[in-house]
């Protein structure tokens, strides 16, 4: 297995940087580890190149897609058995209310927006999120009813910092089912459940020295596994 | 013939209804539908979740994977319902480096491509590039649509210039042969058949099919003149084919064009344009044909 990846890793395992991988036709599994896995970004044409060249990788293309466009990454996590809420892709704020009603928290579905959220509790921060989020309402958006707390959280090959159990199911799942070794998810946390809310990627200036450490020891761990490397 | 009604979602927005033409297409795409007894319904981004309650989708927004089209066309296919354009053929035509790739690994008659990444844009790699393809280039953003994001270039500086506005959304770029031709042909395929043929007039003195005026922002299209699709040639037909094999089995329009007897496939499309009275003009059953995949 061959780790590719833009970003100073400890391990003994060896590591290509995505520019001389995309110029390669190395043919062996890859594991893609990038801060960012954006469509059209390095981190994506680094799997699909992968794939094109008919090696396994974590992630897949596919994966990469859908784990970012927040309405698929719902609809498969439900699928999945990932808590998540019920949630509405709409660009109309009149839909919104009568179907999901006060507090609301506000997705992106475009282009050009791939990180963050709004809330709102009423009907004027409502039309003010979807301005913002719809892009002047040229684009839908994904509500979702917020039933309780929202806050973000980074997580490294399914592993995160918390000791909330309900939360470490979440990131442990989301790996288990995107595989995508490193983000940021949203999850909103009510007094009994914590729901899947959210993915985006995690900055590179986002990383601490001990993220740091512990994305570089799954390397090595994953590298070991070598055979049992799954796709 | 289909014993069971189908209920058809065709998700469009609304600019699919400002050219008179285009809309003419979808009323015979609604009128062919029901003409079988099925259900058809036009699916606006306001209604998105309600995909769910179809058999079948349709898309005529135009499809992006970074666009609202993608999760409609996903959510459908992870439900199973029908659906074109499917997500896999989205993914591929949507981004023009993947397509290349594929065409490469599996041999399909293409115009001479090479990729250059954000980081390779330098002298030398430029160099190479002008001396392998001579001058000018063509650059496209793997996201092109609608002869958009297409430009060329004949020097250093203007191609420094260029590329550096397309890295600001992609890492990676495709850079070919110019290769100017009279007309694309356009060859209508679904499911591994031939649906239509088209040649797409390239406008005078201008290279691709739609170019802006100087120093204006209207695009002028060149004509669209629709052939019997059993009077073309048959190396033509197989190079369509076997371009659209490496994609998937829906709906699409193929780019070819024919340089000394050659074809040459220049891009496959999802999402292809069917207007009224032009790709239409020589297959009328091609709403049929379409509707019908839906539902069978």
């Amino acid at each position: 297995m061959l780790v590719v990846s833009n970003i100073d890793l400890t391990t003994d395992s060896r590591v290509m940087n995505p520019a001389t991988f995309l110029d390669s036709t190395v043919k062996e599994p890859i594991l893609n580890v990038n801060n960012e896995y954006r469509y059209l970004k390095t981190g994506y044409y680094v799997s699909l190149h992968a794939e094109v060249l008919g090696n396994r990788v974590i992630p897949s293309c596919e994966n990469i897609i859908d784990s970012s466009r927040i309405p698929i990454l719902l609809l498969r996590a439900e699928r999945a058995g990932i808590p998540t809420l019920p949630s509405l892709v709409t660009d109309s704020v009149k839909k919104i209310v009568s179907e999901l009603g006060f507090p609301v928290v506000i997705f992106a579905v475009n282009p050009f927006i791939y990180d963050g959220y709004k809330t709102a509790n009423n009907k004027s921060a409502l039309y003010r999120a979807m301005k913002s989020l719809g892009m002047n309402y040229k684009f839908a958006v994904c509500a979702q009813p917020l039933q309780g707390e929202i806050f973000s959280i980074k997580t490294f090959f399914g592993k995160c910092q918390t000791n909330d159990l309900q939360t470490q199911n979440i990131c442990k799942k989301v790996y288990e089912h995107f595989k995508i070794p490193m983000c940021k998810l949203h999850i909103q946390r009510t007094r009994e459940k914590a729901y899947l809310c959210g993915l985006q990627p995690v900055g590179k200036d986002e990383l601490s020295g001990q993220d740091l450490q512990m994305i570089s020891k799954e390397v090595s761990l994953l590298s070991e596994q070598g055979e049992h490397f799954g796709v | 013939m289909n014993t069971s009604v189908s209920r058809i979602a065709c998700f469009v927005e609304k600019y699919n209804f400002s050219d008179p033409r285009e809309e003419g297409a979808l009323q015979n795409f609604k009128r062919a539908a029901e003409k079988q007894g099925n259900e058809f319904h036009f699916l606006f981004r306001e209604d998105i979740s309600d995909v769910r309650k179809f058999d079948a989708v349709f898309i005529r927004a135009t499809t992006d994977p970074l666009n609202t089209a993608y999760v409609v066309s996903k959510t459908a296919w992870e439900l199973g319902l029908k659906v074109i354009d499917d997500p896999e053929s989205i993914t591929i035509c949507g981004n023009k480096i993947h397509q290349y790739a594929l065409f490469e690994k599996y041999n399909v008659p293409r115009i001479p491509t090479v990729f250059l990444n954000k980081d390779d844009l330098h002298h030398k790699k430029i160099n190479d590039i002008f001396e392998e393809f001579g001058k000018p280039v063509v650059i496209k953003a793997p996201y092109t649509s609608f002869s958009k994001y297409v430009e060329k270039a004949a020097c250093e500086t203007n191609f420094r210039d260029v590329c550096k506005r397309f890295f600001k959304k992609s890492d990676v770029l495709a850079i070919q042969k110019f290769t100017p031709t009279e007309f694309d042909w356009r060859v209508g395929v679904l499911n591994n058949d031939v649906l239509y043929v088209c040649k797409y007039m390239i406008p005078k003195g201008r290279w691709k099919h739609g170019a802006k005026l100087r120093g204006k922002p209207t695009i002028v299209w060149g004509r669209t003149v629709a052939l019997k699709k059993e009077t073309i040639p048959q190396r033509l037909r197989e190079a369509a084919l076997k371009a659209c094999s490496v994609v998937g089995k829906g709906l699409y329009g193929v780019d070819i064009k024919e340089v000394d007897g050659e074809y040459v496939v220049v891009e496959v499309n999802d999402n292809p344009s069917i207007y009224a009275g032009y790709e239409d003009r020589k297959d009328k059953d091609l709403y049929g044909k379409i509707i019908n995949y839906l539902t069978e």
